[in-house]
């Protein structure tokens, strides 16, 4: 068992599986809870190494120069093969549109 | 010898001479998957049976239409004259996480179990149109989030042909048995951490991670976008480099593909390795981990069969006329996990989100009503636990008021790392080194359900391969011997950005200086009975 | 009472009028196709897919970069704004947060008398607080407990440009509008039909005590589609927050949706229950890096700005503001006045007469392109030309212009081919006068009688009889002085 000087609490980690759209059974919030802080140790190490102050992030390690940097798009319509093909792995269809239930929202004034 | 454990160029040369047709090397192929791999792995898949533990399993999905047709249009060009491609009726395996198209593209996930690509990766198209026969598409940890393989939803997940009571490795787990076993001579896998090298080193054949941006990532189904790197899985040097040369190249459809030409990896491949300078780290011979209870750094070494591997290849180099530099230091190698940790699980989280039941993959059919409920249900029941875990973390760490200490602080350490490798890799600096020799792995391959519950030490294992995909620069994993259990050994040479065709060569080399070892002679377990029937 | 004043911000997002999406090449304009036909792997966020910007959306931030005075970052990133919505495909959209293309800027915005309750009109400098590119989402309808989802529009560019509270009225907000859109089309990046899409605001409402200087808490207002409603949006908002402070009540931080058909603003969410965006560097794209040389290719052909355009008309042609205005309501419409007036060399007022009336009104008809018109300003010029000499008149001159835009002959073979010469002979018109003075008796002797007004209908009959070519002025005076013997 773990003992991190940081934990994520309950309260944290309901908010992070409702951010997360995550339907989950009691077990699962359990096991991913604990999981969650043991593996916040890797944080922890992060925090505890020595960066110089004018060390940047990277983004890609690999440096990308004009040299070998690809050239942006140019502006030309290219037609797409197969929509129908796109739509149709959509579990429910109508009249080519693509349909989900409504966001319930309130309104009042 | 069967046709389906020729070499890919040999089964090419066989074609075009019309030695074998492409057709005959495919049943050779679909043969051997009857006899070794057992059943495809699915999401229902019941109990285990006992059969089950004693199959390969690497496939989830076999094209056997789609590839006759292939195959049997080879044949048909070469009947006319006509130049059918550089990979002519070379079979190959897909790992799942490729779109491919008109096939079930499936990430070993319950969420696209029933996506059917409406297009194809550039990578595969490259294979198809230079003349591969696309056997199939093979299995993997559920979202590539794994080292073994056994996280798929697809069970029973893929299983060792050298002992099928350990892991093949992970997350290309599908491709490197498929490979081992002589199901195809060739597979396209995916290295995230080291995905495609340590499956390559459990399974006994050669992995390769080409530089960032070397081959398109599109239609690779994303999960790290800074970190995943497309590359072939072979049996030696030169079929790597056979697929690799193309695959590799410049995509206007990938923003982050290198704009630069791609060599020709086969001539070079007999280049002198005299006078290239090899590195040894101590710091790849060990792994650093945190004490789980006090925090602080411990070491292990790496066990010595798999030191003395290594250093017998630096021998075979010395040999050759190479300069082996030992001691060289890559202080932040111990680095590489958490910051794995951190990275690739924001870019996971982000890159999950399009899951959501809309437009594709799993929706769930309970009555909702209720667009959320819709999300949260059908997310819930699609991901598996591996996903949801990783979901969750990078949600965590990406969070307004943490990401300035935890994501922006990992990019830094990033930097850290990638520096480790421009220092010994400068040309104008102290090593001057041409490539690192390091283990792949710091064990062979782990028996199956030895660590699917600690996803820390399992996550500890790519000490030695997460560097180089933070760095962004090439790897490759090739055998290098057997261990006293008779598990394939996997030895590691890092090169700087777009060195390919050094790191082929340095394979290709020590490969023709143990052509004739004792340990090479030895087949994995499943093919035993098969080879000598 | 208390004396208020209001805090408005304007949040715009503009369509690009590019020939493609943003990070694919589907059309970027599928306004009347079916749903669903404008799509591809890319725009509709299928597992694998990697985006790839067009070089135009560039272009085109950078012009508007440069008409709005603001500083443009050389180098400038994309980041991800993650949610969930099934509009956004992937989950994301990509946009760009703490690094955008370019920061700061200001566009004076000209209040007219109208809209000043001093009556005199003023300007407004509003400043820009950056401008950034991003990409637009798809489209959902509602029906009933369900939403039809439509991707055709998702992947479109949009730049979105934000104004500091600068703000005062209702009325400002849309004069800013106004002077917006003007520029957008002006510099030729975005249609700007709003009832189209192609640009959407929202507005930022709070108010405050005169005199203070501290910001309170402000309201969102969103899915206003015309400038009217915005105006009106905005004025209702107003005055519902100066009620309930009066009341004693709290301004919250709520977005409020207008109901057009209605006219009332309705709550929608409160903004402190929005998502955590999550914001990171899109790892898919390169930092976005604009050179001094690409800079300088786009910016080579800047135009005069619309505003500068029209101080400029009004000074060097001697214009009235009105018509200076109008002119240059229009890139295309100032142009051909100024190519008008060089090859007239008389009074630019005269050409800015014609072309304020006769001229704009063909072309609104008509849906003509003032630059590709068969009516050219040297057309134009040659009409007014010829009606000055007196060789038609000006009622021949004004029914050329159609002739010459239907035939796209110049206006002197026209005349020359159809007879519309004016007469103006003496002796001919003088002809015709003392016939119809002789025919008609009445009218003469009602003229005679202190009826000085019907020398009009003499005139016409005139006219009519020479089939309009008279030259009326002439007849004016041959009836006048037959009609006083």
């Amino acid at each position: 068992m773990a003992k991190s000087k940081q934990e994520i609490s309950r309260e944290t980690f309901d908010y992070l599986v409702e951010l997360a759209a995550l339907d989950l059974n009691k077990d699962e919030a359990d096991y991913l809870l604990t999981e969650l802080n043991n593996q916040i140790s890797a944080i922890q190490e992060l925090e505890a190494i020595d960066i110089d102050e004018d060390v940047p992030p990277a983004m890609h390690g690999v440096s990308y120069t004009p040299e070998n940097s690809p050239p942006l798009r140019t502006d030309d319509w290219i037609e797409c093969e197969d929509a129908d093909a796109i739509i149709e792995q959509s579990p429910v269809m109508d009249d080519r549109y693509i349909i989900v239930p409504d966001i319930p929202h309130t309104t009042l004034e | 010898m069967q046709l389906c454990d020729l070499t890919a160029v040999e089964i090419r040369d066989h074609i075009i001479s019309k030695k074998a047709s492409a057709v005959e090397v495919l049943k050779s192929c679909l043969q051997r998957i009857k006899q070794v791999d057992g059943r495809l792995g699915e999401l229902e898949s019941g109990p285990e049976a006992k059969e089950d533990t004693e199959r390969v399993h690497a496939f989830i999905t076999i094209t056997e239409d789609t590839a006759r047709a292939q195959a049997e249009a080879i044949d048909k060009m070469i009947a006319e004259g006509k130049d059918p491609g550089p990979l002519a009726g070379i079979p190959a395996t897909i790992k799942d996480v490729f779109c491919v198209k008109g096939t079930p593209s499936t990430m070993g996930s319950r969420i696209l179990a029933n996506f059917n690509s409406p297009y194809t990766a550039t990578p595969v198209a490259r294979m198809q149109s230079a003349g591969a026969v696309v056997l199939g598409k093979v299995n993997m940890d559920e979202f590539t989030f794994g080292s073994s393989t056994e996280s798929s939803a697809f069970q029973p997940s893929t299983r060792n042909p050298w002992d099928t009571n350990r892991v093949p490795g992970g997350s290309s787990g599908g491709s490197a048995a498929s490979v081992s076993a002589g199901e195809a001579p060739v597979s396209l896998g995916t290295d995230t951490a080291g995905s495609t090298r340590q499956p390559a080193a459990f399974c006994g054949v050669v992995g390769v991670k080409p530089t960032y941006g070397r081959v398109s990532r599109y239609g690779l189904i994303a999960f790290g976008s800074s970190l995943d790197c497309p590359g072939p899985v072979a049996r030696n040097a030169k079929d790597a480099a056979l697929v690799l040369r193309t695959i590799a190249g410049s995509d206007s459809r990938d923003a982050t593909g290198a704009n630069l030409p791609v060599p020709d990896y086969l001539k070079l491949l007999e280049n002198e390795i005299k006078g290239k300078r090899i590195g040894l780290s101590p710091d790849y011979f060990q792994i650093t981990f945190p004490n789980p209870e006090t925090g602080k750094y411990l070491q292990q070494l790496v066990p010595k069969e798999i030191r003395d591997a290594v250093m017998k290849a630096a021998d075979i180099y010395r040999s050759l006329g190479a300069e082996i530099i030992e001691d060289v230091p890559m202080p932040n190698t111990c680095y590489g996990v958490p910051v794995y940790f951190v990275i690739s699980r924001v870019e996971a989280a982000s890159n999950l989100h399009r899951f959501d039941g809309v437009k594709y993959g799993h929706r769930t059919v309970s009555e909702t009503g209720n667009l959320k409920t819709m999300y949260a249900k059908s997310r819930g029941e699609g991901f598996g636990l591996q996903p949801k875990l990783r979901i969750l973390m990078g949600m965590y760490v990406s969070a307004a008021q943490y990401s300035e200490q935890y994501y922006k602080r990992a990019l830094r350490v990033r930097t850290l790392i990638r520096k480790d490798f421009e220092q010994v890799f400068d040309r104008d600096g102290r090593y001057k080194l041409d490539a690192l020799l390091t283990p792949t792995t710091p064990t062979t391959a782990f028996p199956m359900k030895a660590v699917y519950g600690d996803s820390v030490l399992m996550q500890y294992a790519d000490q030695l391969t997460v560097p180089a995909n933070h760095a962004g620069i090439p790897g490759i994993s090739f055998p290098g011997g057997l261990d006293a259990d008779g598990l394939p050994i996997g030895v590691q040479l890092l090169g700087p950005d777009f060195s390919e065709g050094v790191l082929l060569q340095l394979t290709h080399a020590y490969e023709q200086a143990t052509l004739d070892t004792d340990w090479r002679k030895i087949s994995p377990a499943v093919l035993r009975e098969v080879k000598d029937g | 009472m208390a004396e208020y004043e209001a805090v408005i911000g304007l949040e715009t997002h503009i369509q690009l009028n590019t020939k493609t999406k943003i990070f694919c090449s589907c059309k970027a304009d599928s306004w009347d196709e079916k749903p669903n036909t404008n799509i591809c792997p890319v725009c509709t966020g299928l597992p694998g897919v990697l985006p790839v910007l067009n070089e135009k959306v560039v272009e085109k931030a950078v012009l508007l970069s440069e008409a709005m005075h603001a500083q443009m970052q050389p180098i400038s990133y994309f980041d991800r704004k993650n949610y969930f919505y099934p509009d956004l495909p992937k989950g994301y959209q990509i946009s760009q947060f703490d690094k955008p293309i370019a920061k700061g800027g200001y566009i004076d915005v000209s209040i007219p008398e109208t809209a000043d309750p001093q009556g005199k009109g003023y300007t407004r400098r509003v400043r820009i607080h950056k401008l950034h590119i991003e990409e637009d989402a798809g489209k959902t309808k509602n029906a009933h407990n369900i939403r039809r989802v439509d991707f055709n529009r998702c992947g479109v560019p949009l730049i979105e440009m934000v104004t500091e509270p600068d703000l005062r009225t209702a009325d400002e907000a849309a004069q800013y509008l106004i002077r917006l859109r003007q520029l957008l089309r002006w510099l030729g990046i975005s249609e700007v039909e709003m009832e189209r899409g192609n640009l959407r605001c929202d507005g930022n409402v709070s108010i405050r005590l005169k005199g203070n200087e501290a910001l309170n808490e402000k309201t969102e207002i969103k899915n206003v589609n015309s400038i009217d409603s915005l105006r009106d949006a905005i004025r209702k908002e107003i005055d519902r927050q100066i009620r309930e402070t009066e009341k004693g009540n709290k301004i919250h931080a709520w977005t409020l949706e207008w109901d057009e058909d209605a006219g009332v603003l309705r709550k929608m969410r409160s903004k402190e229950t929005e998502a955590d965006y999550r914001y990171f560097r899109e790892p898919d794209l390169l930092p976005l890096q604009i050179s001094e040389v690409w800079k300088d290719s786009i910016l080579k052909d800047f135009p005069e700005r619309p505003l500068d355009r029209r101080q400029r008309f009004s000074d060097q042609y001697d214009l009235p503001m009105y018509d200076a205005d109008i002119l240059t309501l229009e890139r295309g419409l100032s142009e051909f006045f100024e190519e008008a007036a060089a090859a007239y060399k008389g009074e630019p007022k005269k050409i800015s007469n014609w072309l304020m009336n006769d001229v704009m009104r063909m072309i609104n008809d008509q849906k003509l392109d003032p630059l590709k018109m068969r009516l050219t300003p040297a057309y134009l010029a040659e009409i007014l030309k010829l009606v000055d000499e007196r060789t038609i008149n000006i009622t021949t001159g004004k029914s050329l212009l159609q002739t010459v835009q239907d035939t796209g002959k110049s206006p002197t073979e026209l005349v020359k081919e159809q007879g519309l010469a004016q007469v103006s002979d003496d002796a001919q018109i003088r002809e015709i006068c003392v016939n119809i003075v002789k025919d008609n008796p009445k009218e003469a002797a009602a003229f005679r009688n202190g009826k000085e007004s019907i020398i009009g209908w003499f005139v016409g009959q005139v006219m009519q009889e020479s089939r309009g070519k008279a030259d009326a002025k002439m007849a004016k005076e041959i009836l006048t002085e037959l009609l006083c013997k």
